[in-house]
Parts: structure tokens; C-alpha cells; sequence
């Protein structure tokens, strides 16, 4: 019955295959990131310097050497890392599965030990959001380790869909691709000038000016909006902006709001 | 060293160190050199001040109880590890089981106070890691036995050759660090330097590192270099105009020519 349904795929090494490409992949980027430093064409990234110097200058070690050293040390746990995790990649690849395993716990140990390390430095520096998030990775690589080990077996392949479902599910799939791209190129044509074009200023009380933010605004219209209003104000004087604090917007359906606030030139 | 033992001790390292650092972390209130941590006494005050229980010794006592709940928690682990640490699994196990029911007991209590205080951000961080307690204990117990391998890479070619892409890679991305360090330190304390975006309002474009400082210094610097306008207002760019999100910070400063 099954050879009907032509090719079989073994989904616990699909999966066991996932796992390995995304740990590899994130060290990748990690070192990327590392090495590029700040920010460049088509890579923002994360300024690490920055923020290490800004960690041990804020425990009062502002020498560089500090933020060098402990960016160093970091680095070099990711780069084994991710040496160890393509090392599992290639070997899984060639189907030597034995090695793998052996190729991808010492990975899951270098990440272990990097996520340990993270989190004494988020105790450390009082960042509990980071903490959080490292314990959640600590966590993502035990997980990871026992999923691998416990995929190990193949189980009996899964055989791919049935020719009709396999058509029906194209089809729906083009349909529904369709109608999405043509509502997000339709809503490019006819919005993408609020990421450039100035606002109005709303006039709402004496030497007070509202300026309501398209989600799509930056910093380009806020500097065009304070030109035009300057423009069309020759005669008063700005001595002061209000953002709206989040409490004040109506949750998510507000973009940024801020009051302009006058006095007549004198 | 066989990988059921190395995940059973990473499990026990973390959570030893994750309590031994919240205990230091409530022993020593304020920032010091060297220690940062997070100022529990006034987040405690704050939250009891919203009930309407102003008097410190509610904030105190509180503070007092989950000490000593963390320090439970931290001599369980400890023990947990010493055990471990001297062979004696079974032990180890008991003890860390300890700890762990004592942690769970702890992320209870912090998220009937995260409702009471509505905290939903807090509520969610200690649901999570009441879930990870749980994972840690469930992986620590059932790390699979029967499928216990043996770590060894003895006379493995592609083990040392690992071993020196490891360390080339290592020493060029500290080369890069380094360089990059070397680049940008500077931003530590030199002024930034303003562009004007609109007739009398300049922008100034603050890098990650820059500080207080550099402010003051960009702030001096702009009023020495231009005698001749007087700084009305200055606005900073709220997270909506910055398209690096939390890595640099814009800020605009608004003038008038002196009369």
C-alpha cells in the first residue's frame, strides 16, 4: 500500500538533521556577529563591544581590556561550538552516525558551558531579561541533546502525501500565496510614502500641536514634520516635544504620538 | 567520561550557580565594584507600596523570607553537587530532587505575587523558569542509561584538525575584536557630532557606547562651535524613529539665533 505513495522520508532524521543545521547555523552567526563588530550594508548585528564594555564599566572595570578579554573567551566557546556542531553536520551527512553523536555533545557542551558562563554575568550585571533568555537557550540545548539521542532509532518511514491531497494542498497553497502577496505589494503602492512623507501637526489647544505616526514613520518624517511645521508656523517658537507614554496609546492600535509645544516668537 | 554524568553535572553546575549568585545577589543590596545585581529592596518596596502597604517592614520581611527560601534552595544544590561530585549518585539525585521541588515551591510563590502585584512580564519569566526546574529534573532523572555513551576521540584525525580550525578561527576573531575595540573606543568620551536636519534643529546620531558623558561633551561642543544660536529644547528620539532598535540613540537639539 505504502509504495503507492512513492517516496518515503525517515522524519527522525529529518529532524535529527534540523537540529543539527540550526545549532550550526547559530554559532555561524554568532561569529559573524562577533567578528563584524558593529554595524554594515546588510548586517546590523549587535555592537557586542559595546555592550560587554558598557556591562564590566557599569561593575567599575572601564579599561577595554576587560571587554576585550571576556568578548575573547566568548568568541573563542562559540567558535568551538559551532566547529563541533558542523563537525556532527558533515559526519551525519556521510551516515556515520556513531560520530555524529560524539561530534554533537561536545558541542552541546561548549553551548552549555557558554550559557552557564552568560548567565553568572547576568547575575552579575542585574540583567534578568538576558538571564532569562540564556536559561531558555541552556535549556533549548539540553533539550536539543535529548532529542537527538532519542531520534536515533528509525522508525518506520512516512510516506509522502497522496497525489490528489498533494495537488489539493499545492493548489490552496498558490491561491492563498497569491492573495497575500497581491495585498502586501498593493499595500507597498499605496502606502509606503508614510516612511518618507511629512505629517500634519493637528492643532488641539493654545501653543499645542499633535503629530500622529504612521507605524511606517521614522526618523526621516519626524525631521520632515518638524520642517513643515516650522514652515507653516513662521511665527512660533518650539520650547517643547510630549511623546505619548505607552500607557496613553490604545495598546497596539497607536504608533507614536507626540505634542508640539509653542510660544509666539517674540 | 560517559555524557549521562557530564549532562547530570552541566544540569547541577547551573542551577548551583544560578542560586549562589541570587543569594550574593540579595547578601549585597546595592551596585559595588564588581557587582551590579538588581536592587530587590526598592523592587519589593515599590510592589508593596502599590497595595497600599507603604511601611517598609512588609517589603522587608518578604525580602527576608525569599533569602531564606534561596538559601535553602542553594545549600540543596550544593549538597546536590558535593554528592555528585564524590560519586555517590543516588544521593545526589535525593538532593537535587530536594532542590528542585524547593525552586518549584519558590517560582509558585513569585507568581501568586506577580499576579497579586500585576506583574505579567515577572509572571511569564518565572513560569518559564518554573517549566526549565521542571525540564532540568525530568532530563537529570531520565538522561536515557541504556543509550550512555563513552566520549573519546583518541588518535581522531578530524578531531584535531577540529581542534586547530577551532583555534585559527578563534585568533582571527579576537584579531577582529580587537581592531574593532581599538575603532570605536574613542566613542567612549568624544562629543558626537551634530547635522542640521531642519532650518535650527540638529541631529545628533549617539553610538551604543557613548554615555552621560559624551552627552555633556557633544552638548558643550555644539554650543562652543556655534556662538551665535541658543539651544531652545532638546528632544531625544523615542524607539520609534531608531531603525537600530537598542544599539545607538538619536537626539535632536532645537535653536534660535541669539537676538
Amino acid at each position: 500500500m505504502q509504495e503507492k505513495h512513492g517516496t518515503k522520508v525517515p522524519t527522525n532524521q529529518l529532524i535529527r538533521y534540523a537540529i543539527l543545521f540550526y545549532w550550526s547555523l547559530f554559532w555561524l552567526f554568532n561569529i559573524v556577529d562577533k567578528f563584524i563588530g558593529g554595524s554594515l550594508f546588510l548586517w546590523v548585528g549587535r555592537d557586542r563591544f559595546a555592550q560587554f564594555q558598557k556591562f564590566f564599566a557599569s561593575a567599575g572595570l572601564e579599561s577595554p581590556i576587560i571587554a576585550n578579554a571576556a568578548l575573547v573567551i566568548a568568541a573563542g566557546l562559540e567558535v568551538f561550538a559551532f566547529v563541533f556542531f558542523s563537525g556532527a553536520l558533515i559526519y551525519f551527512l556521510r551516515k556515520k552516525q556513531e560520530s555524529a553523536r560524539s561530534w554533537f555533545f561536545v558541542g552541546i557542551i561548549f553551548t552549555l558551558i557558554t550559557f552557564t558562563v552568560f548567565s553568572i554575568g547576568d547575575h552579575i550585571f542585574g540583567d534578568r531579561f538576558e538571564l532569562l533568555e540564556h536559561t531558555l537557550f541552556w535549556f533549548l540545548t539540553l533539550f536539543s541533546w535529548i532529542a537527538f539521542i532519542r531520534l536515533n532509532k528509525n522508525t518506520s518511514p512516512q510516506p509522502l502525501l497522496q497525489k490528489k491531497q498533494l495537488v489539493a494542498a499545492s493548489l490552496a497553497s498558490f491561491l492563498l500565496v497569491s492573495i497575500t502577496s497581491i495585498s502586501i505589494f498593493n499595500y507597498n503602492s499605496n502606502y509606503f510614502h508614510r516612511r518618507t512623507d511629512a505629517l500634519n501637526a493637528e492643532k488641539v489647544g493654545d501653543n499645542i500641536y499633535k503629530v500622529e505616526f504612521p507605524f511606517l514613520g521614522g526618523s526621516t518624517v519626524f525631521e520632515k514634520s518638524i520642517g513643515k511645521f516650522k514652515k507653516e508656523y513662521p511665527d512660533k517658537s518650539i520650547n517643547h516635544i510630549y511623546t505619548v507614554p505607552n500607557p496613553l496609546r490604545l495598546k497596539k492600535a497607536d504608533g507614536l504620538i507626540f505634542y508640539i509645544l509653542t510660544e509666539d516668537k517674540k | 567520561m560517559k555524557e549521562r554524568s557530564i549532562v547530570r553535572f552541566s544540569i547541577l553546575i547551573f542551577w548551583t550557580f544560578f542560586w549562589a549568585l541570587s543569594v550574593v545577589d540579595k547578601i549585597i543590596p546595592d551596585v559595588h565594584n564588581l557587582w551590579v545585581g538588581k536592587d530587590f529592596f526598592a523592587l519589593f518596596v515599590k510592589f508593596f507600596g502599590s497595595l497600599g502597604l507603604k511601611n517598609p517592614i512588609f517589603a522587608t520581611s518578604a525580602l527576608a523570607v525569599v533569602s531564606a527560601l534561596e538559601v535553602v534552595n542553594f545549600v540543596f544544590y550544593l549538597l546536590a553537587i558535593i554528592n555528585f561530585a564524590k560519586r555517590k549518585g543516588d544521593v545526589a539525585e535525593k538532593w537535587f530532587f530536594r532542590a528542585v521541588f524547593a525552586s518549584m515551591i519558590l517560582f509558585s510563590l513569585f507568581s501568586i505575587a506577580d499576579q497579586v502585584f500585576g506583574d505579567r512580564f515577572q509572571l511569564l519569566e518565572h513560569g518559564l523558569f518554573w517549566l526549565i526546574l521542571i525540564a532540568s529534573w525530568f532530563l537529570f532523572k531520565y538522561v536515557p542509561n541504556s543509550e550512555d555513551n563513552s566520549i573519546s576521540f583518541k588518535g581522531s584525525k578530524g578531531f584535531k584538525l577540529a581542534l586547530v580550525i577551532s583555534f585559527v578561527l578563534t585568533i582571527i576573531t579576537s584579531i577582529s575584536i580587537v581592531n574593532f575595540s581599538n575603532k570605536t573606543f574613542s566613542n567612549v568620551d568624544s562629543p558626537v557630532t551634530g547635522q542640521e536636519v531642519v532650518s535650527g534643529v540638529y541631529k545628533f546620531n549617539f553610538p551604543f557606547l557613548a554615555d552621560k558623558l559624551v552627552w555633556e561633551k557633544t552638548i558643550n561642543n555644539f554650543k562652543k562651535n556655534n556662538p551665535d544660536l541658543k539651544v531652545n529644547y532638546i528632544y531625544t528620539g523615542p524607539s520609534e524613529l531608531n531603525s537600530k532598535k537598542k544599539t545607538h540613540m538619536l537626539l535632536y537639539v532645537f535653536t534660535e539665533k541669539k537676538n
